[in-house]
């Protein structure tokens, strides 16, 4: 028998089909909580998660699941970063939710610069014979645990890609310190030059 | 002024990656490939099939779908508590206190009922994967990666649990990267038994790995039970046989529907239920199969899907439940990642019969969306406890979440 969709009690039906229409509204609110407290994230991250030093990631339109793991990591200490430390021990995780909320809506700056015909052409053959864009997406745009890296600083990149290399960047499954092991140091260069100057689609 | 302060901090972090590189030795040979990569074929290298990871801040039941949710008539399925992020194994106290374990994360919570207001208390903190708990007469049990410690009278200490008195020790000696979480459950003996799980996806394992042991807490001395079991994450023992039932999680990168995982029993200590040799009872690995039949190893009671991940296996023995559901088993599908479509992400009851015949029905469903999409569920279920009263709860680490089912006589 194909079993019958039960509902705890009609009075919580209701308030489950209630939160459903106003889905969209806690949302927004949560965005708004977000952007109240990113107050001590833009002094680096910049004003919407588009940084513009070089060495502090781009933070805006992030997947969401991404950022909120980012945050989670740092607080548990298994990801390090003198920097960030002091900022995520306060979090409560409702804060990580807001705060990935916020900055996942917002929108990431277009690239600076555009890439020469030689690293556009080599940047895209190391993403794709690195598989790079079987988990990144074919856009390179991440999906949600796994993040963003069109439009990265490149500075910002390459300290990762040389870190997870060293085996000295924390990687949640190993996937990246893999990868990243498998190229050159004249490769990381090449394919992080590459990525910082990917646009959006 | 702070922002001098976290641009110094950002450069010390950064001289120490490159200290750190600068120590690295030039890479002499190809880089191993993560654990959940190893043993993909060549054809297999494009594919965008990956794992799927929690949302490690648990997400509120109001923003998911759980009015989908679908059980058996009669039944109700209800949230029964929220904000305990990666939930995954559950356990019972003599006073009813709910204690629920991580696996990436490293808490291990305890949920109370304080004044009719259900409060999730973190109970211990900084712990290494500790997937595996068991209660049992009053002493708390965590399997972290790497150790056995025990809690005595923890629900007199919920506020302060204090240190844990080490069972064992050095279980994980090489600090493996595949599956190093552990599942743990009390045996009629008095004896723990849980299980070490295969470093890779599929490679040939040392003597105590792809195993389930036992301790001893009186003694620490530990002893091999079953061999040639991948990474199993759901163990009970039957009420009236008291003979040990497991899932078992088949070898990734065969294809869609190959291997099954597996529902398991053991009949006999040091009993070999096939990996790396032969999968699914019936299926030679590719590699490690060669030379070797599958008349060799313990096949399966029952194929329970491919890479479908069947997690936590409970006997139902409460009274609440219709009588055909007494001692038959509950079992928490995770869902699976490498196949397309996807497929599981639902607590099915299983029922063997006195010829063997196994009966599945399906218990709770509705995480499933979208057998295409990436991700295609909203949830996925892990273990399942039964409580007094004889209604059961699951967990599920997705959305650090737990439900409870119950039944109500019309």
């Amino acid at each position: 028998m194909i079993p019958q969709s039960v509902i705890r009690s009609a009075a919580l039906a209701a308030a489950v089909f209630t939160c459903a229409g106003l889905a969209a509204s806690v949302a927004s609110a949560g965005v708004e909580e977000g952007r109240v407290k990113a107050q001590a994230c833009v002094a680096c991250h910049g004003a919407d998660g588009n940084s513009l030093a070089p060495q502090i990631p781009s933070i805006a339109g992030q997947p969401r699941q991404f950022i909120e793991m980012s945050l989670i990591m740092f607080r548990e200490g298994r990801r390090i970063n003198e920097a960030m430390k002091p900022l995520v021990d306060k979090l409560s995780n409702a804060d990580v939710r807001d705060l990935a909320q916020y900055f996942a809506a917002q929108k990431m700056a277009p690239p600076n610069r555009q890439p020469t015909a030689e690293v556009a052409a080599l940047g895209r053959a190391i993403t794709e014979k690195n598989n790079c864009v079987q988990c990144h997406s074919a856009t390179l745009t991440g999906q949600q645990h796994i993040p963003r890296l069109a439009g990265q600083h490149k500075d910002y990149l390459l300290v990762q890609l040389k870190g997870f290399k060293a085996g000295a960047r924390a990687d949640f499954d190993g996937t990246m310190t893999s990868a990243a092991q498998a190229l050159a140091p004249t490769e990381l260069d090449l394919v992080a030059d590459y990525l910082a100057t990917l646009a959006a689609p | 002024m702070k922002t001098t302060l976290r641009l110094s901090g950002l450069a010390l972090s950064l001289g120490f990656a490159t200290a750190a590189l600068a120590q690295q030795p030039a890479p002499a040979a190809p880089a191993a490939a993560p654990s959940w990569k190893q043993g993909m074929a060549v054809e297999h290298e494009k594919s965008t099939l990956h794992p799927f990871a929690p949302h490690f801040t648990g997400r509120p039941s109001s923003e998911l779908p759980v009015a989908k949710l679908k059980v058996p008539d009669g039944f109700k399925i209800e949230v029964w508590a929220e904000g305990v992020p990666e939930a995954r194994s559950l356990s019972l106290g003599d006073k009813g206190t709910v204690f629920v374990s991580n696996r990436n994360l490293s808490s291990v919570y305890a949920i109370v009922d304080s004044g009719g207001k259900r409060e999730v208390k973190t109970l211990l903190k900084g712990m290494k994967a500790p997937n595996g708990l068991v209660f049992d007469k009053g002493t708390l049990y965590v399997a972290e990666r790497h150790r056995i410690t025990r809690y005595d009278g923890i629900e007199d200490h919920l506020d302060n649990a204090g240190e844990g008195k080490v069972v064992i020790d050095n279980l994980d000696p090489t600090n493996q990267t595949g599956h190093f979480w552990k599942y743990m459950v009390m045996g009629p003996d008095g004896k723990l038994y849980f299980n070490i799980g295969s470093p890779q996806n599929i490679t040939m394992p040392t003597y105590n790995e792809a195993v389930i042991v036992r301790v001893d807490p009186k003694t620490g001395i530990l002893e091999n039970y079953a061999q040639g079991v991948r990474n199993t994450v759901g163990m009970a023992f039957h009420p009236k046989t008291k003979q040990l039932w497991f899932t078992d999680h088949g070898r990734d990168w065969l294809g869609t529907d190959m291997p099954s995982d597996e529902l398991n029993v053991v009949k006999t200590r040091g009993q070999h239920f096939g990996f790396p040799y032969c999968h699914q009872g019936d299926v030679l690995d590719p590699v490690y199969g060669a030379g070797r039949s599958c008349d060799e190893f313990t096949p399966p009671v029952d194929k329970l899907g491919a890479h479908i991940a069947p997690l936590g296996v409970k006997f139902y023995t409460g009274s609440m439940f219709p009588a055909q559901y007494r001692n038959t088993m509950l079992i928490a599908q995770h869902g699976s990642w490498n196949r397309d479509p996807k497929q599981g992400y639902n607590v099915i009851q299983v029922s063997v019969d006195a010829k063997g015949k196994v009966t599945k029905k399906p218990f709770v469903e509705g995480f499933l969306e979208n057998a295409a999409g990436d991700p295609p569920m909203w949830g996925r279920p892990v273990d399942i406890l039964q409580l007094k009263d004889g209604s059961v709860l699951f967990s599920d680490d997705y959305n650090g979440i737990i439900y409870r089912v119950s039944y109500a006589k019309k």
